[in-house]
């Protein structure tokens, strides 16, 4: 189960609504426990992939890098990456397992004619071949 | 000798550690004696035929070590090397 505090998931809708038609990313740190995430921080970061970003994100690993001292640093972990999918459901897509991490989780939010939809959480497996949807707890869900 | 910090979802299989200090005088010695000192950690690295697993990337302190010499690029203490994952994707190919 991951639960997003109200701050950082203001905050990665914020942002998945303001690169509306384009798609954005950014990393989730907060605390684990057990089977228990909870996201205290986000952190948005750049899409740097090529070309038209209506459909396509990617991320700098080295901004993933700096993310990852910023969790340590708070005495935090890097918990999980968001991503939004503009017009689109919130659904794990074939591209999104063919460049995902099984050490993560992934947060999808569907933005639809700019304004938040829905949104899913998804952990992918090791061989990039399937992701199970793992519950999503956000402050208006 | 180098610092290796261990991303949070893997540290379960590595004493519950975030940073693990190893010898080493290359960063493939070093990576190396962390899968010796932890087995479990082999798998979610590399492939069953023993190469990294596509989507991570080692950095050594800011540098990838595919712009360096790889595996043959010298470590020395205090250099820290970090596992990062490469991450992509896009909303388009229902899965």
């Amino acid at each position: 189960m991951i639960k997003i505090d109200r701050g950082p998931w203001r905050e990665m809708v914020n942002h998945a609504q303001v690169a509306y038609p384009n798609e954005c990313c950014g990393a989730m740190i907060g605390t684990i426990d057990g089977d228990r995430k909870s996201v205290s921080h986000a952190i948005a970061l750049d899409n740097v992939s090529v070309g038209s970003q209506a459909a396509r994100y990617e991320l700098r690993p080295e901004d993933l890098l700096r993310a990852d001292r910023e969790a340590r640093q708070r005495k935090l972990d890097l918990i999980g990456i968001y991503h939004s999918h503009p017009d689109c459901g919130a659904y794990f897509s074939e591209t999104d397992l063919k460049n995902s991490c099984p050490w993560y989780s992934f947060v999808v939010l569907s933005i639809q004619s700019g304004r938040f939809d829905h949104a899913n959480s998804w952990l992918p497996n090791a061989e990039q071949t399937q992701a199970e949807k793992e519950e999503l707890i956000w402050p208006e869900s | 000798m180098a610092r290796i910090m261990i991303p949070t979802p893997l540290r379960q299989f590595a004493d519950k550690q975030d940073t693990v200090d190893l010898p080493g005088k290359t960063v493939g010695e070093v990576l190396t004696a962390l899968t010796a000192r932890f087995p479990d950690l082999k798998k979610h690295l590399y492939t069953d035929e023993g190469k990294l697993r596509s989507f991570v990337n080692v950095y050594l302190n800011d540098e990838d070590i595919r712009y360096m010499k790889k595996d043959a690029t010298p470590v020395n203490d205090p250099d820290t090397l970090s596992i990062v994952p490469s991450i992509a994707g896009g909303c388009h190919a229902r899965s």
